[in-house]
């Protein structure tokens, strides 16, 4: 079975998750505060962390097709099929946008004209972080990510199609492959800055960018993980079998270590210097949100390395699958910890300054949050069902792309040798 | 120099294709490999053979875990007990600080340990030499070797009929 059918069943099961959510994000709406922050850095947070997903999917076929791989060449229409969520994403993210330019919602500081007027960082920070830069930038880097997505996906659509002694259509995807990379480096930096980093607009990161993408890598394994294994429970992708888990199960498991030092070079660094407008994001983190910032590393780095670090726990599908899932979850909750205090602190010094106009009230709301809030001090049901909801639509998404293709690219050069692929026993 | 006082009948073989077929034959028939010497490692060889996986990495893993055990208590008995300074206003047990050389030192014992377990398992220690069947086999030919110590001299001609008719190119017999 190489042609994927999207069947009635599927469909209803994933309007029903895309329903969970919205009844989520509509609650979340109406039982929020004045400004309607839990709402909007629920959509912020999922909208960024799924086109993330969909971001790195393209890095990694177009590293894997650049790197002349040949083992991915069974599991890279579901990534083609990943990469395409972006032209949803950048849907998510024009909404975000709108909502900058109505003022309807103050997730970030530096949008405020007033407060940007009087903080010397903020206007020192004003020629990168205004409202212009966010969204040209959003626009033009999403665009041209999803101009590579679809250039890669329809080169590979064609290639199926020609009959090429010479293999032009596979070395047209080679040179726009290694063409995309340096772009995705630097702008998925960029945009991240904007999206994530300018959230606590105060502060700043060099470590952040990467570390924010090592976090989309992990999650975009573990999705493939599960919807590979997924796949194969319907009865498709039959020549993929534990050898190619096997390499997937070991990106996720090297990343995971490589998100871990990331997270560690940025904290360990900002810990020593010990320089105030630098230690107040962990500071923050440390003192409120506890439980979020060691149930970080435990999700992220002690479950998967301790569980992946045999090699053949990389190969069972129930092992693998059940890893895969506490580490999309454990990226998620990553996000969460990432947007939530800035975002918080934000709206309290906003709503602080609307209640009195005065400087007492504005300096008092700093000491905030030394209680437990629901939906910013931990995810709540809310925000788990806004997960589900955009999991819904990803998968929607992704199967919809998947049966617009065979599921398995005959023609690629290299698909001969990851059909035979054996990594162990060596 | 070291003797393993062992009489051992030896085919040499151009390929390594021959020499997975012949081990699996003799597999097939019963005949007790003694080793098998290649140039450079051969895929599937372990499994031919029907060697079991090498346990080389859960020791890997107990050296590691002393390696950061020792490491990380070390520093706080030093930190805290025997020379406690304060260094850029950071309190005397500084985890993170801690953590870059734990880490090190998980690598060095893992590394040192494992190498130290592998050498002394196969019998390699300095000064010492291994009787080679042939040179050849460290340059381009694959040996399938019997043990004929105590084998009569049917037993001698069967294993020599065996190694030239699954395509052995020469058959010796030497003591080392």
């Amino acid at each position: 079975m190489n042609q994927f059918t999207f069947t009635a069943k599927q469909k209803t099961f994933l309007l029903a998750m895309m329903g969970l959510g919205l009844l989520s994000m509509v609650i979340t709406f109406f039982a929020d505060d004045a400004l309607h922050t839990r709402f909007w850095s629920n959509f912020l947070h999922n909208s960024t962390f799924f086109t993330g997903i969909a971001f790195t999917s393209l890095f990694v076929l177009t590293a894997f097709i650049t790197a002349w791989s040949g083992w991915h060449v069974l599991v890279k229409r579901i990534w083609e099929a990943y990469s395409l969520f972006m032209i949803p994403g950048l849907v998510l993210l024009a909404i975000l946008i709108i909502g900058l330019y109505g003022g309807f919602h103050h997730l970030y500081h530096w949008a405020d004209a007033e407060a940007v007027a009087g903080d010397a960082v903020l206007s020192g920070k004003s020629s990168f972080l205004n409202k212009g830069w966010y969204s040209i930038g959003t626009f033009v880097v999403v665009g041209a990510w999803i101009f590579f997505a679809i250039k890669l996906r329809q080169l590979s659509i064609a290639e199926e199609k020609v009959q090429d002694a010479n293999f032009s259509t596979h070395k047209k995807m080679r040179v726009w492959s290694a063409a995309f990379l340096p772009i995705a480096g630097f702008s998925s930096a960029a945009i991240i800055w904007q999206w994530l980093m300018s959230v606590d607009a105060h502060w700043y990161s060099t470590m952040y960018a990467w570390y924010a993408t090592a976090s989309w890598f992990v999650s975009a394994m573990a999705l493939t993980i599960i919807t590979l294994v997924y796949l194969k429970s319907l009865g498709y992708l039959s020549q993929v079998n534990d050898n190619h888990l096997h390499d997937v199960g070991k990106f996720m498991f090297a990343f995971s270590i490589f998100w871990t030092y990331l997270w560690f070079s940025q904290y360990m660094l900002i810990w020593y210097a010990n320089v105030g407008e630098e230690t107040v994001y962990f500071q923050e983190r440390l003192d409120n949100y506890p439980v979020l910032f060691f149930g970080n590393l435990l999700l992220n780095f002690v479950a998967p390395f301790f569980i992946l670090m045999r090699n053949d726990n990389k190969r069972k599908y129930g092992t693998l699958v059940l890893t895969a899932i506490v580490v999309l979850f454990g990226h998620w909750w990553d996000f969460f910890m990432m947007i939530k205090p800035g975002v918080y602190h934000t709206a309290q010094e906003v709503l602080a300054h609307a209640a009195s106009h005065g400087e007492e009230a504005a300096h008092a709301a700093g000491h905030h949050a030394s209680s437990f809030v629901a939906g910013f001090t931990l995810p709540g049901l809310l925000e788990i069902g806004t997960f589900i909801g955009f999991l819904g639509l990803f998968f929607y998404v992704v199967f919809n792309n998947l049966t617009k293709a065979s599921l398995i690219s005959e023609k690629d050069p290299y698909y001969g040798e990851s059909a035979h692929h054996r990594v162990w026993p060596f | 120099m070291r003797k393993y006082n062992k009489n051992v009948l030896y085919g040499l073989y151009d390929d390594d294709e021959q020499l997975l077929t012949a081990i699996h034959n003799a597999r097939e028939a019963h005949l007790e490999i003694d080793n098998v010497y290649t140039p450079f490692p051969v895929h599937d060889l372990e499994e031919a053979m029907g060697l079991s996986e090498s346990r080389i990495h859960i020791a890997g893993f107990v050296y590691g875990s002393i390696g950061a055990l020792f490491g990380f208590l070390f520093m706080t008995w030093v930190f805290t007990r025997d020379w406690p300074i304060i260094f850029g206003g950071k309190p005397y047990w500084s985890v993170p600080a801690f953590i870059p050389i734990t880490f090190e030192l998980t690598v060095l014992f893992a590394a040192i340990g494992m190498v130290v377990s592998f050498y002394t398992v196969c019998g390699l220690w300095p000064g010492v030499e291994n009787p080679t069947l042939d040179d050849r086999i460290t340059d381009d030919k694959f040996c399938l070797a019997f043990d004929v110590t105590n084998a009569d001299g049917d037993k001698v001609e069967q294993l020599k009929s065996f190694l030239s008719g699954t395509g052995a190119s020469e058959v010796n017999q030497k003591a080392i």
